[in-house]
């Protein structure tokens, strides 16, 4: 008979106990930090809390990503930044009579690899200035959409990219 | 002190509402769905950051701030994901917007 964690991925891991019951305490932490603490919520909370655990497992499996809180500090702070620049950035192209738009598709090649990570790197760069991406493209290629082409793009990705791997301890030239 | 805090409140509020104004006219005037995507996730990533930020001022306890800064991460989380399915259908040739 199989654990209540075994049912997760298939296998009695017991390695995965110990970041499930992790998750499931920080995501029941989230609700009470959401829908407070009135003792009728609690019931859906386990419930909701539990469920969120589970699916965070299935997408993000424990070892995929280690998050170094040094480079996190520093990446929070650079993002912070970005946000305000994309914000500008597309509230100065908006306004502007002239409507200042070179909008394009670039392709740019990551060296993270396919799954979580990549897929975080790319929800990352859809808050980040002039970028969207649209998709893969051929070989490890992503497809961007840019509102200007003409700016530096792909260094910048390559820049953005460089930042988020060392905060969640992805070295380049594992791969 | 109290004014201070308010005015802070003031500003901050008014500057995200500046944001919220100009994506929606980037929605407005940019000129395909892809370029439209831009103007609705950044700016409006931006514009709640900076309600959330104003409204923090106002904000009695920890957990109430908290709670605003949550509300800030789950739409961001939610916008940059839904973004990147917009564009993929909209790059497929999906319903033109």
């Amino acid at each position: 008979m199989k654990g209540p964690f075994g049912l997760l991925r298939g296998t009695s891991d017991p390695g995965l106990l110990r970041p499930a019951i992790a998750r499931a305490v920080g995501l029941g932490v989230l609700w009470l930090v959401l829908a407070g603490g009135n003792p009728v919520d609690l019931a859906p909370g386990a419930v909701a809390a539990l469920a969120a655990t589970w699916v965070s497992l299935q997408f993000l499996p424990p070892g995929a990503v280690s998050v170094r809180p040094a480079s996190l500090a520093g990446f929070t702070f650079r993002f912070l930044r970005q946000s305000v620049v994309a914000g500008v950035d597309v509230a100065r192209r908006a306004l502007d009579p002239r409507l200042p738009l070179h909008p394009g598709l670039v392709v740019y090649q990551t060296g993270l690899p396919p799954g979580p990570s990549q897929h975080m790197f790319t929800t990352l760069m859809s808050l980040l200035p002039g970028t969207v991406p649209t998709g893969p493209a051929p070989g490890s290629g992503l497809l961007i959409h840019c509102l200007d082409v003409e700016q530096p793009i792909t260094a910048q990705l390559a820049a953005e990219e460089a930042l988020f791997s060392s905060a969640i301890g992805w070295k380049q030239d594992n791969g | 002190m109290r004014f201070a805090l308010d005015a802070l409140t003031i500003f901050a509020v008014a500057a995200g509402a500046f944001f919220f104004l100009a994506g929606t006219v980037g929605l407005l005037r940019f000129p395909d769905a892809l370029s439209r995507v831009h103007a609705l996730t950044k700016a409006d990533n931006l514009g709640l950051g900076l309600i959330v930020v104003g409204l923090l001022f106002q904000t009695e306890g920890l957990l109430a701030g908290l709670k605003l800064v949550a509300v800030w991460l789950l739409a961001l989380l939610a916008g940059a994901a839904v973004t990147q399915l917009i564009a993929r259908i909209a790059q497929a040739g999906g319903p033109r917007v």
